[in-house]
């Protein structure tokens, strides 16, 4: 449900990306312990999804708290709508060896 | 407790690699049993340190280590039944449920800051045993695709869990007592 959202997302995203102004979807894959791309940057109204492709919970969780997935299940995905600017270094709240970090701009 | 440790890390160490030395490396039948094992066992521990251990840092990792190697336990499960490979015990198994009982025998008869730390250092040699046998006999001799697929999906998890493990196990060193 939420990966066909995405993805219909992504469409819509690169369908409009010359106009500027229209937000995108971005998305980052969890994958054998690591986040996919590990840095990011968006702009500020676009939608980031993680979709956890291991085979056991992930989070993806800011420093601050600004953004907290909470628990991912595997094959499931989670997003929100970057709507501060900022760089945020974050990471899985479970495996404290994996590092990502989302620019929004 | 140190002199412990080294002979468990010893035990695994030979059963990751030594046992195969000599002949062809394990079949996938033997690779699925040795997996199932290998994650079974520190499940096994996760479960007594959860009880056990009145560390919330040491309690976290040790759902962690039940959740992640239940989850890798799942998708082996789900692939050999797939398959049709039924897991055949053999040394390397047998020899880590064993390193697996003696860790439980050993870890009930401690307790408070004794039991978290040969816990943790028990989980770091673990993991570092494990992640030797994947690398030199688990990978190199699985034969069906998907099974090789499998476990080197599963690699990271070792190193991260060996990664979060050393952690665990500085944090305890500074903490004293």
């Amino acid at each position: 449900m939420t990966l066909a959202v995405a993805l219909s997302g992504v469409g819509a995203g690169l369908g409009v990306a010359k106009a500027g102004t229209a937000p995108e979807t971005h998305v980052v894959t969890i994958e054998g312990m690591r986040f996919n791309p590990e840095s990011l940057t968006v702009n500020k109204g676009d939608r980031v999804v993680w979709i956890n492709k291991d085979l056991f919970p992930h989070t993806a969780t800011s420093g601050a708290k600004a953004f907290d997935s909470h628990s991912i299940a595997p094959e499931a995905s989670w997003s929100f709508v970057a709507r501060a600017a900022g760089d945020y270094a974050y990471g899985c709240a479970l495996h404290p060896t994996m590092k990502g970090r989302l620019t929004v701009r | 407790m140190k002199v412990n440790h080294i002979a468990g890390a010893a035990v695994l160490a030979l059963a990751a690699t030594a046992l195969w030395a000599q002949g062809a490396g394990p079949t996938d039948p033997q690779i699925a049993a040795i997996v199932v094992t290998a994650n079974r066992v520190d499940i096994d521990a996760g479960k007594l340190a959860k009880a056990k251990s009145t560390s919330e840092e040491v309690r976290s990792f040790a759902q962690l280590m039940i959740t992640d190697h239940g989850g890798v336990n799942k998708s082996a499960t789900e692939l050999v039944t797939r398959l049709h490979v039924t897991p055949e015990s053999n040394a390397t198994s047998q020899s880590l449920q064993e390193g697996g009982d003696q860790n439980l025998a050993a870890l009930k008869k401690l307790k408070g800051t004794a039991f978290d730390r040969a816990y943790v250092d028990h989980e770091v040699a673990y993991h570092q045993a494990v992640l030797d046998a994947v690398d030199q006999t688990l990978i190199p001799s699985a034969k069906n695709a998907e099974l090789k697929a499998l476990l080197v999906k599963v690699r990271p998890a070792f190193v991260a869990h060996l990664g979060h493990a050393r952690q665990l196990q500085a944090s305890l060193g500074k903490s004293g007592g």
